[in-house]
């Protein structure tokens, strides 16, 4: 196990050597990244403080999860970024270059253009920290709720990372994913930026159960921020987070081993 | 003759794939659909002002299908790709100007989304929200000019948007600012007067709620056609910015790979 992390750990440091060649691409990517990260916060921002609380939600709130699943997000698409990308495999047949290497698939694809993502780091802390800030002063959450919120989105990433492998996997049969990574990424992560109590019942319990996005940010935040359930509830959510995982990569192996190549 | 004929290839292209995009759509009108839950939620415990939460809901539902005519252009054209590929130089010699094959090209991508993903994705929010059509005929006239005119600006955008490859190689980055732009100031999640007074100032400086805005508007019918004379203006400009555009890229163009 040792030899696989210490393995990783030095195919991500050549990634991100490889990605530093092209440094004027880099900066410039991130400026861009931070005026599309502004904007996305901003549209928050605005509904929030034009109208207050939505369905008892403060602003606070809805900033701190909007910051944990910016967060999550961001780790999950850093240290797996191919993952999201496997379709371009799939297509092009470049998978198989992968798979006669001597190590596990995933952890190769896992190591493929490495992603730092400063702007969206720097966006999420930054958020997180005015909402912490924000509910501190008001008295309503302590320190305490600081570990809990790392703890919180680490679990959110493997969450995140769950869905996203198991998305790909699909991808061993169907070939083209893109269109259902909308659906189970992109839409799912967007709806889970809100409180989960603004959609209609229906939606809420495929947002918890089919897609777990909601046990990201949603479920933690009852107890990080208003004290609902209890502790035993974030490690609930972690061990949730080790069986989602578990189940995706049982489904992406089966995958795997029904996988037929595409190219010419 | 030929523009014609290079809008019905790229339409025709996308019929292939017509299984994948009704997929697609169903998690666009998800989208949409989460957009209008945002505003329902709000909507209970405050006044949404002229429009209401039933046309709040109506508001979103139009611009969640109208982005597939203003909004979800193809990436800088394909000009991006053809410069990494060096089939930029082959487009340059042929005997059509570079914007106009383009813009045809589009066009057709254009009509086939308006088709396939505007229409029944508005049709499914008009069963679920109960949404009616308007009552004018010239009011349904008027909004399609707006939305023509939309999808023309943005072309426009995205001509300039690929014509930055030919010096950075790499326009995504300005693909994704332009939707985020969008998404703000063409007044797709929020009516643009409801933005902060310095945003709106931004937003009409620039051809953004003629994107969303300006048509959606026309199409609730709280607007009148003059403020088409905008559209038409805007129009004008990008097209005289693309022109001049081109002549920089003739000037620019150097052929990669091997």
């Amino acid at each position: 196990m040792k030899h696989w992390f210490d393995l990783y750990a030095v195919l991500i440091r050549s990634s991100i050597q490889s990605r530093m060649q092209y440094r004027m691409n880099f900066v410039l990517g991130t400026l861009l990244a931070s005026l599309i990260q502004i904007a996305e916060f901003l549209m928050i921002a605005i509904i929030l403080n034009k109208f207050g609380a939505v369905k008892g939600w403060s602003l606070h709130e809805v900033g701190y999860l909007f910051a944990v699943m910016t967060l999550s997000k961001t780790l999950y698409r850093t240290f797996a970024s191919d993952v999201h990308h496997l379709e371009r495999y799939l297509t092009t047949g470049e998978l198989d270059q992968l798979l006669t290497r001597p190590m596990p698939v995933l952890l190769a694809l896992m190591s493929q253009n490495v992603r730092l993502m400063p702007a969206e780091l720097l966006q999420g802390s930054a958020v997180l920290y005015w909402s912490l800030h924000g509910l501190m002063s008001a008295g309503q959450i302590t320190w305490t709720a600081v570990p809990y919120t790392l703890l919180a989105i680490i679990t959110g990433a493997v969450i995140l990372f769950a869905i996203g492998l198991a998305t790909a996997a699909v991808g061993f049969w169907m070939t083209r994913i893109n269109e259902l990574q909308t659906l189970t990424e992109d839409a799912s992560q967007t709806a889970a930026r809100y409180p989960l109590v603004l959609y209609p019942s229906w939606l809420r319990s495929f947002l918890l159960v089919a897609i777990p996005v909601g046990f990201v940010n949603y479920v933690p935040s009852l107890f990080i921020l208003r004290g609902e359930y209890g502790p035993w509830l974030i490690l609930a959510v972690a061990l949730l987070a080790a069986c989602v995982l578990g189940l995706a990569l049982t489904f992406w192996k089966f995958g795997l081993s029904r996988y037929q190549s595409t190219g010419s | 003759m030929l523009y014609f004929t290079l809008a019905s290839k790229a339409y025709a292209r996308n019929l292939h794939y017509r299984g994948a995009h009704m997929l697609h759509n169903v998690a666009s009108a998800l989208f949409g659909y989460l957009y209008a839950c945002i505003w329902i939620g709000i909507g209970q415990d405050h006044p949404l002002g002229e429009y209401g939460v039933h046309g709040m809901v109506g508001y979103i539902a139009f611009n969640q299908a109208s982005l597939w005519v203003s909004g979800f252009v193809s990436n800088g054209l394909g000009i991006p790709q053809a410069v990494r590929t060096g089939q930029i130089s082959l487009d340059l010699m042929r005997p059509v100007h570079l914007f106009v094959m383009c813009m045809c090209r589009e066009w057709g991508q254009i009509a086939y989304q308006f088709v396939y993903k505007s229409v029944p994705i508005y049709l499914l929010y008009m069963l679920a929200f109960k949404l009616s059509l308007p009552t004018r005929p010239d009011t349904l006239l008027f909004a399609a000019v707006a939305l023509a005119a939309a999808g023309y600006m943005s072309i426009c955008i995205n001509y300039m948007i690929g014509a930055t490859s030919l010096w950075t190689t790499e326009s995504s980055w300005l693909y994704w600012v332009n939707h985020a732009l969008i998404n703000l100031l063409a007044g797709f999640l929020i009516p643009v007067e409801w933005l902060p007074s310095w945003l709106q100032t931004v937003g009409w400086l620039s051809p953004y709620p003629y994107l969303l805005y300006v048509p959606t508007r026309i199409y609730m019918g709280y607007e009148q056609p003059g403020i088409l004379l905008g559209s038409v203006a805007w129009c004008m400009l990008l097209t005289l910015l693309c022109l001049l555009v081109t002549a920089a890229v003739r000037r620019k163009v150097e052929v990669q790979g091997g």
